[in-house]
Formats: C-alpha cells, sequence, structure tokens
C-alpha cells in the first residue's frame, strides 16, 4: 500500500511560498486518513455484524422451528426401550410332591440412609439405635453427619421393623425392598434346596439367583417369568424328609458317628422321596464355605450324593446278581470258601471263617469276600465293568442338584482281575449312597433301570432291562434272608419285610492304606421283600457302638438298627399298612435251603 | 470545513437522561419478566408464593439498580472496568476457598441477604474488560498475536476457575461472551478458524478419554451427553427431564392447555419446573403461540441492543452492548435449546423468567450498562 505522505514536500513548499501555515496541510491530510480508517474499520464491523445478526437468525429459526414440530406432534409417553435399572425378582417356589412350600419369598426391605437429607440426624440414631441395639450409636451420628450421601444401615428388615423405622419419622431413612427366599421348614432339605442369594443388586431391588442344589440347576426355570405363578415340583416328602432327618440325627448320637446319610427312593418311578445328609444347615443362612481342611468336614457337603465312599458288602447283591442272571450259578450252587484265598500277592480273608463251602445264598447272608470273589472270577472283569455301568455305578448320578456333577465315581486307573474281584466285595470302587440306591432299585424292582430324580414323576420309569424278573426275585429272597438269618437281623421290620445288605467299608487313609478303627457302614435294603415300593440307604460315617464291652463297629450293629427305626417311622407316613409275609415268598425262602 | 457540515454533538445531563432512556428495551425487558411472574403463579398451583413475590421483589430491586447505573455515565464504568474485572475474579477464588457447596459443585457465596453467585457476574465483567480493552488499543493493532493473546488469557482466567468448581455451562458461555466480543472487535478470521477447529478437536479427544485412565469430564457429564444424544434410552433415569420436558411441550400444542392447566407440570412430572425448566410450563399451558411470543420478545430486545450499537460512534459503547446482547442470547438460545431436547442439560436458567436471584439481578445490571451507553451516546 502507497501511503500518501503527510506532508509533502511539493505542497509544503508551494504553501510557503504562498505565505500559509504548512501545518493545515498535515491535518488535513491526517483527516483525511482517519476517514479511511475508520470506514475501513466500520465496513469491516459491518461484515462481524451481518455474521452475528445471521447467527442470530439462524439461532431463533432454529428455536422457533423446534418449538413448531414439538408442538405439532402428539405428546407420547415413551416406553423404555431398554430397563437395565428394573430386575425381575419373582421367583417361582418349590414345593413338595404333595404341594407343601419348600422355598418361597417374602418382602423384605434393605435400609439406607442419605444423610443430606436427614432433619436431625441425632434423634435419628439414638432411635435406631433402639430398634437394633447391636447398632452402635456414635458410629451412626458419624455416618450422618458425614459428606456421604448414601450409607447402608442394615439388612433384611421384618415388616414389624420397617413400622418402627417409619416412626421415626426420619425423611432421610430410606427402604430398599428386596424380595427375600426363604425357606420355611429351616434345615430341612437343606442339601437339596440349597439356597439363593443376591445377584445383581441396586437400591430399589435385587436379582434372586440360586447358589447350589435345585435352586442353581432349576435357576432359570426358577426366574423364567413366563412360568407364572407355576411352582417347582420335587419329588420329596417333607414329612418323610422330616422324619428321615430326626432318625438319623438320633442313630449318629447313638452311634457316635460324624455324619450320616440317608436315601428313600422310590423303587418304580426313582422319585427320591427324602434325601438326607447330616450334620447339615439352615439355607436361610448359608454358612461360608470352609476355607481349609476337607470339604466333606462341612456341613454344606451333602453325604448322599457327593460322599463318593467304598461301601464294602452291599456291592455283593451285583456279583450275585449277574451270576444268576448270566447263569453262571444257581441260588444252591456251593462255592469254595476256603481261606485265605490267594490272588498273585494279595490275599482275600473273610470276616470270619465259614467253613469249606457255602451256598449262593449263604455267600451272601453270611457275607462272604471270598464267595463273592469266586464269582466275580468266574464273571470276568469285562462283564462285571459292563454290568456295574449299566446300573449307573460309574457315571455321576442323575440326580438334579449342582453338587451330583461333581460326583464322579472313583473307578480303578486299571480294571484288572484283581479289581474285580476286590469290587465284588465293596473295595475299590468308591460310590455315593445315591447311586447305590439307582442300583439296588434297578437290580431289586424286577429288573429295569432306575434313574433317581429329584422331581415329581407321573408314573414308574420302564428303563432299559438290567436282569429278568426272576433272578430279581431271587436275589429279594436273598437279602430278605439277610435280615431273617443274617447280618441284618436288627433290621427286621414286623410286618413291612424288610431286605437287604449290610456293608462295613475300612475308611481309605489319605496317605494310603486303611484305618484299623474307621469305617463307613451302610444298609442297603427294599421293602416289602414280595412286591417292592421304596430303597432305604442308611449309611453312618464313622460309627462306633460302644454299649458293649468291646467298640462295634459294623453295619449289623450300627447302620442296621438305625435303618430298621427308619423304616418304622417312614412306612406308615408313606401311607403302607404292616402285612403278613405272603406264603409264596415263604415257599421260595423255604427253596433256597 | 464550512459551517453547516458541523454536527452538534449533544449528550444528555441530569434528570433529562431520563427521557433518553431506551424506553422500548425497558418495556421489552419487563413483558419478559411479567411472563416469569405469570408462569411462577401458575406452578405453585395459583400462589404468589414462595416464588412469584420473591422474583417480582428481585426484579423490582433489578430495576432500581439498572435505572441507577444508567443515570451513571458509560466513561465512568469503563473505566472501572479492569477493576470490576479483577474483582469478580478474585470472588470465583474466594468461592473456590469458602463456598457453599451445593449440588456437587461450589458456586455461591452467602452474603447474608442472597447467595451470590460470582460465576453470573464475570459474565458481564469478562465483557466490559474485552470492550474496554479494544476501545484501548489501537485498531491497526488488534489481530497481531500479542494482543490477541492478551485478551484470551483475560477470557481464560474466569473460565479455569468455573470449570474448576465444575459448570461446564457458564464456562462455554464465558468463552463464547467474550469470543464474541473479540470477534465484533475486529480479530482476524484466522485466530476464530483456529480455535473452532482446536474446539472441535478437544470434543472428539473428550470422547476418545471416555473410560480411559485420562478421561477429560466427570461421567456425571458424559451421562448428561448419552442422555442428550438419545434420551429415550433412560426415560426414567437420567433422561427424565428431557423426556418429561418434551411430553409438556407437545401436550401443548399450538394453543396451549389454558393458563394453570398443565398437568406435567402441575402434577410435578417435572423437575426444576420454576427454575430452568420453567419454559416447558409456559410452553404447555401457551401452547406454540405462547412460546414463539416469549421468543419474540427476546429477538426485540436482541434487536434494539443491535440497533443501539449500531448508532453509537463510542467504540466501547457498541462493544459493551453487542457483548451483552450475545450472552444474553445465549441464555435463552442454550436454555430452550435445552428444554427441546436440542442440547445437552446444563444448568443455565431462561433469562428474566427463571426463579433465581443472581442470574435476574446480572442482567438488569447488564441492561443498566446497556441503557448507560445508550443515554451516554453522542446525538
Amino acid at each position: 500500500m502507497i501511503r500518501t505522505p503527510l506532508r509533502p514536500l511539493a505542497r509544503i513548499l508551494e504553501a510557503r511560498s504562498k505565505g500559509e501555515n504548512p501545518d493545515s496541510i498535515e491535518r488535513e491530510n491526517l483527516r483525511l486518513r482517519h476517514e479511511q480508517m475508520r470506514d475501513k474499520a466500520r465496513v469491516r464491523a459491518e461484515g462481524r455484524l451481518l455474521v452475528m445478526g445471521v447467527m442470530f437468525f439462524c439461532g431463533f429459526m432454529m428455536v422457533g422451528t423446534r418449538m413448531a414440530l414439538l408442538a405439532s406432534t402428539e405428546p407420547e409417553e415413551p416406553q423404555a426401550t431398554v430397563r437395565a435399572a428394573q430386575i425381575i425378582s419373582q421367583r417361582a417356589d418349590i414345593v413338595d410332591r404333595k404341594g407343601r412350600i419348600l422355598a418361597t419369598n417374602m418382602e423384605t426391605n434393605h435400609l439406607y440412609a442419605h444423610p443430606h437429607e436427614m432433619v436431625d440426624p441425632v434423634q435419628a440414631a439414638k432411635e435406631l439405635v433402639k430398634i437394633f441395639p447391636d447398632l452402635k450409636e456414635e458410629r451412626l451420628l458419624k455416618d450422618f453427619t458425614s459428606k456421604r450421601k448414601f450409607l447402608w444401615i442394615r439388612k433384611q428388615l421384618s415388616p414389624e421393623q420397617v413400622q418402627a423405622v417409619h416412626d421415626i419419622g426420619e425423611p432421610g431413612l430410606n427402604f430398599g425392598p428386596r424380595e427375600t427366599r426363604i425357606y420355611p421348614n429351616g434345615h430341612i432339605a437343606s442339601h437339596i434346596l440349597g439356597g439363593a442369594s443376591f445377584g445383581r443388586e441396586g437400591v430399589a431391588s435385587a436379582e434372586v439367583v440360586g447358589v447350589a442344589g435345585v435352586e442353581k440347576v432349576f435357576d432359570e426355570f426358577l426366574r423364567d417369568p413366563a412360568n407364572g405363578s407355576q411352582p417347582l415340583q420335587l419329588s420329596l416328602d417333607l414329612t418323610v424328609q422330616a422324619a428321615t432327618e430326626q432318625v438319623l440325627a438320633g442313630g449318629m448320637m447313638l452311634m457316635n458317628a460324624k455324619g450320616a446319610a440317608g436315601v428313600v427312593m422310590d423303587i418304580k418311578t426313582g422319585e427320591l422321596i427324602s434325601l438326607v445328609s447330616l450334620p447339615d444347615f439352615d439355607p436361610n443362612n448359608r454358612p461360608v464355605p470352609l476355607t481349609k481342611g476337607s470339604a466333606s468336614d462341612s456341613p454344606l457337603f451333602n453325604r448322599s450324593v457327593q460322599g463318593l465312599y467304598e461301601l464294602g458288602s452291599t456291592f455283593k447283591l451285583f456279583a450275585a446278581s449277574q451270576a444268576l442272571e448270566l447263569g453262571l450259578v444257581t441260588p444252591d450252587t456251593m462255592l469254595d470258601t476256603r481261606g485265605p484265598l490267594h490272588w498273585g500277592r494279595f490275599r482275600i480273608r473273610d470276616f470270619h471263617n465259614y467253613g469249606a463251602q457255602l451256598s449262593v445264598t449263604q455267600t451272601i447272608v453270611k457275607s462272604s469276600n471270598i464267595g463273592t470273589a469266586r464269582l466275580a472270577i468266574l464273571i470276568g472283569p469285562e462283564r462285571q465293568q459292563e454290568y456295574l455301568r449299566s446300573l449307573g455305578l460309574l457315571d455321576v448320578p442323575p440326580v438334579e442338584i449342582l453338587e451330583s456333577s461333581g460326583a464322579k465315581p472313583l473307578v480303578p486307573k486299571k480294571w484288572s482281575e484283581l479289581s474285580s474281584l476286590t469290587i465284588s466285595y465293596g473295595h475299590g470302587l468308591s460310590v455315593s449312597p445315591v447311586h447305590l440306591a439307582g442300583a439296588y432299585a434297578s437290580v431289586l424292582n424286577g429288573g429295569t433301570r432306575v434313574r433317581p430324580t429329584l422331581l415329581k414323576q407321573s408314573g414308574p420309569q420302564h428303563g432299559e432291562r438290567i436282569v429278568s424278573e426272576r433272578t430279581s426275585a431271587q436275589v429279594r429272597s436273598m437279602l430278605r434272608k439277610v435280615v431273617t438269618d443274617g447280618t441284618a437281623s436288627f433290621g427286621d421290620v414286623p410286618g413291612y419285610q424288610v431286605a437287604g445288605k449290610t456293608g462295613t467299608a475300612d475308611k481309605p487313609k489319605p496317605t494310603g492304606g486303611y484305618y484299623k478303627d474307621k469305617v463307613i457302614t451302610t444298609f442297603a435294603s427294599v421293602f416289602p421283600a414280595s412286591d417292592p415300593k421304596y430303597v432305604v440307604i442308611v449309611t453312618l460315617d464313622e460309627p462306633e457302638d460302644r454299649m458293649g464291652p468291646e467298640p462295634r463297629r459294623t453295619a449289623g450293629w450300627t447302620a442296621v438298627p438305625v435303618a430298621a427305626e427308619l423304616i418304622g417311622r417312614i412306612a406308615p407316613l408313606l401311607g403302607m399298612r404292616p402285612e403278613v409275609e405272603p406264603a409264596a415268598l415263604g415257599e421260595v425262602t423255604l427253596a433256597a435251603h | 470545513m464550512s459551517y453547516l457540515e458541523y454536527n452538534v454533538k449533544y449528550v444528555p445531563t441530569g434528570a433529562r437522561k431520563i427521557l433518553y432512556l431506551n424506553w422500548p428495551l425497558i418495556l421489552l425487558i419487563t413483558a419478559a419478566a411479567s411472563a416469569g411472574f405469570l408462569m411462577l403463579y401458575s406452578v405453585t398451583g395459583g400462589s404468589l408464593r414462595p416464588f412469584a413475590w420473591a422474583q417480582m421483589i428481585r426484579f423490582g430491586m433489578g430495576m432500581f439498580a439498572m435505572l441507577v447505573i444508567a443515570m451513571v455515565p458509560i466513561w465512568f464504568w469503563r473505566n472501572i472496568s479492569a477493576v470490576a474485572y479483577g474483582l469478580s475474579v478474585l470472588l470465583l477464588l474466594v468461592v473456590e476457598l469458602f463456598g457453599v457447596v451445593g449440588m456437587g459443585a461450589q458456586r455461591w457465596i452467602d452474603i447474608g441477604f442472597m447467595r451470590l453467585q460470582p460465576s453470573e457476574l464475570t459474565k458481564i465483567t469478562v465483557v466490559m474488560l474485552l470492550a474496554a480493552y479494544y476501545d484501548w488499543l489501537p485498531v491497526n493493532k488488534t489481530s497481531r498475536p500479542l494482543w490477541v493473546f492478551i485478551p484470551v488469557m483475560l477470557i481464560m482466567i474466569p473460565v479455569a476457575l468455573v470449570l474448576k468448581q465444575p459448570d461446564l455451562g457458564t464456562a462455554l458461555l464465558l468463552m463464547i461472551g467474550g469470543g464474541a466480543v473479540m470477534f465484533m472487535a475486529g480479530v482476524h478470521w484466522a485466530y476464530f478458524g483456529v480455535v473452532i477447529t482446536a474446539g472441535v478437536g478437544m470434543v472428539a479427544a473428550v470422547f476418545q478419554s471416555r473410560g480411559t485412565a485420562w478421561q477429560l469430564i466427570k461421567d456425571y457429564q458424559f451421562r448428561r451427553i448419552d442422555t442428550f444424544l438419545n434420551p429415550e434410552s433412560d426415560p426414567l433415569g437420567a433422561g427424565y427431564h428431557i423426556t418429561q420436558s418434551k411430553i409438556a411441550l407437545g401436550s401443548g400444542g399450538w394453543t396451549g392447555k389454558g393458563y394453570m392447566q398443565g398437568t406435567q407440570t402441575r402434577l410435578n412430572f417435572l423437575p426444576e419446573k420454576h427454575t430452568d425448566f420453567i419454559f416447558t410450563t409456559l410452553a404447555e399451558e401457551f401452547g406454540f403461540i405462547g412460546g414463539i411470543s416469549l421468543l419474540t420478545i427476546y429477538a426485540l430486545i436482541i434487536a434494539f441492543c443491535i440497533a443501539t450499537a449500531l448508532s453509537n460512534r463510542d467504540r466501547f459503547s457498541s462493544l459493551l452492548t453487542l457483548g451483552i446482547a450475545m450472552t444474553f442470547f445465549l441464555f435463552f438460545a442454550v436454555n430452550m435449546s435445552m428444554v427441546m431436547g436440542l442440547a445437552p442439560v446444563v444448568g443455565v436458567p431462561l433469562p428474566l423468567v427463571s426463579y433465581g436471584g443472581s442470574a435476574m439481578l446480572v442482567l438488569l445490571v447488564a441492561f443498566g450498562l446497556v441503557q448507560s451507553a445508550h443515554v451516554h451516546k453522542q446525538r
């Protein structure tokens, strides 16, 4: 830009020559220049103002248009597309086979505080301590006057407590409703029900999730609102379950056992009428799992399903029934029972010396290990393994509780001839009482496979055939004789024709080998023998009958009397009348002599 | 220079000043405030108390303050603008140290009869100081980097303090208001281009930072943005304000439900119905016609401000008037956009209408300055 000089020399000289003041020229030029500048600034400012004016206009138009758009739309209450805050909490009830409540829900409230909304924190703290004596007044007051906006005060208030807190009249104390799972029968059926706790938790509601037992396995079903109010019906009978727990608890105390398991199962339908493990717990207040030591020492441990034990002589039934079914023997075939039986480096002994020979029936009645081992030699390991598998003894039990998935039977790594001998009398294969119940039912109900279940069934399971009706009847009469003249003589309950087999197994040491003075005793039974309806298994962990001069630990002295007491108690509850033993069975019994 | 070209420069003095006040502007302000009184009367269910009466008293006090300020020559205000700015920044600092904690942010100083929000005060003082700065600065230096850097710093100091409170809405208003004065003063386009680009970059950075260790804004601010972008996602939670407000606006329709007949607001569906969301009450009861009328009043206020700024040859006066007009515009544009779901919910009141002392007083003081500029311009 070429600037006009403020004092152009030519003009100044010209002015001087005319005698004028040259300063006026400078003033003139300065004025012109300022005017130019002002004009430029003004043009620019007007341009800027125009931009701003356009912006204002756009703003007005936008707001006005939006207003018109909103005014012209029909108001519509929006529906939530994502209901993240809402948690469906209504959980279905669980009932027993007769519709009695085993698990239900109760509305409780969690108490929380909004300290900034509190009118009188001092009074509130004082009143709260009156209602809940275990709260500390100073602690509450400190919390209420702190800068915290939110704090939980107490969980799961009863309706009475809620009313008492309402009566304080403090607006800063609020309630978060909670659908709480409750088990009105307390510890009864605790291992089956398992328990529930809160999952995702908000202030106003929380999700209830099953943590164990059927609550866990049927979690989806119980939470599914599509099921409406339809409860989950179990096969359990609450009264039988309660009686079983009571009898077993008494028996456990009498026999100084550290644990007990009991199974009562319908022999045709596989429905578990009661399933007990002691010691038990209250699912309303589930104990925490043990952090050290063996999990099997926790009351949470379900001995009847999770407890894998070598169940001893109760297994002899399987050897006998298979040998009969294969036509290798008849009940009267004589077996060589001279002991000890040598097999390689190992020797198999009997508890007593039963002489040179025993019939198959007597082998079972007297519970001869050697006799049973002879049967196993006849059968052979492959056939034995196949047979035990068909009875469900080598797989996890199908029982519908979380814990059953962990109850995989412990089988020998190599199913050798020796293994087959020991397994035939119940050593070397660890299964749970509920396994045994299923296998006994399958052999003794006429010979068709039964799978234990916790859900109520509409009729008998028509499973695959395991043994013939005839074999089934033959082994039933053998088991009946075990009770009438064998090792389970305390097991007879007049009128109910109990038939069963005892089993006493030394407990394995964790370090290897077996304890001399720690046993698992089992009585596996069915009743009535002529037309069996129920399987009853009673297992005691480390029992010791100290009433005699020497402690007695065999099943006949420990598990059997407890089972007899149990059958005497539950048979009437199951609607069975005591009956005179039919003659037909008597004849079979006679024929077996 | 002939005698005929000579312009008589005249500035009114004494009581004559009252005649030279911008009376149309006063009328428009009163009209807007009266709409506020009506709505406050309505939201309390036909009662002067507690809101309408208090608001009227504040308006009266504010009008008095406005007139007093208008009577004082504009060059006095120009001369003290630096002091006013310094004082307001000091108050912001005091808030930082001794402020009453309210709604999670320190924003008030309790000065006995009312709670003063220094951040409101800075909205005027920043505009004042920038106008005075550009009045003082020779025009040819306007776009030199150093002389641009100084006003940017003058804006950023209070913005930083307000952001720390934290009050994102006020900070943005301060920046845009100050920027508008710089823009009107003729700072080169390129600077604004750079700032806008940087701003867009910052926004992108903020979104990128979400959930990372260097997250730049608070979670509640992210939630507000989320809610703004999709209020239907959570109509009972964070989207509640906007959803209910839009329902109210929609149910008002073209002509409204009639005075005191608004169900959405009367039945307490709407939160903050007497403060930030008062516009929904108005739109529900008077419909589109009512809303557009209020908008027209606001537009006229802006128009009168621009008119007086254009006719004023004093650089300070016109810049100040335009800066205040811009701030006023931002107030109601942001508030209305927010209520109608065009902008995220930031706590900006509807000027002259919303219940609240600080904002009302500060706006009337600002209009007092506009009046003073108008009265004392050369005629």
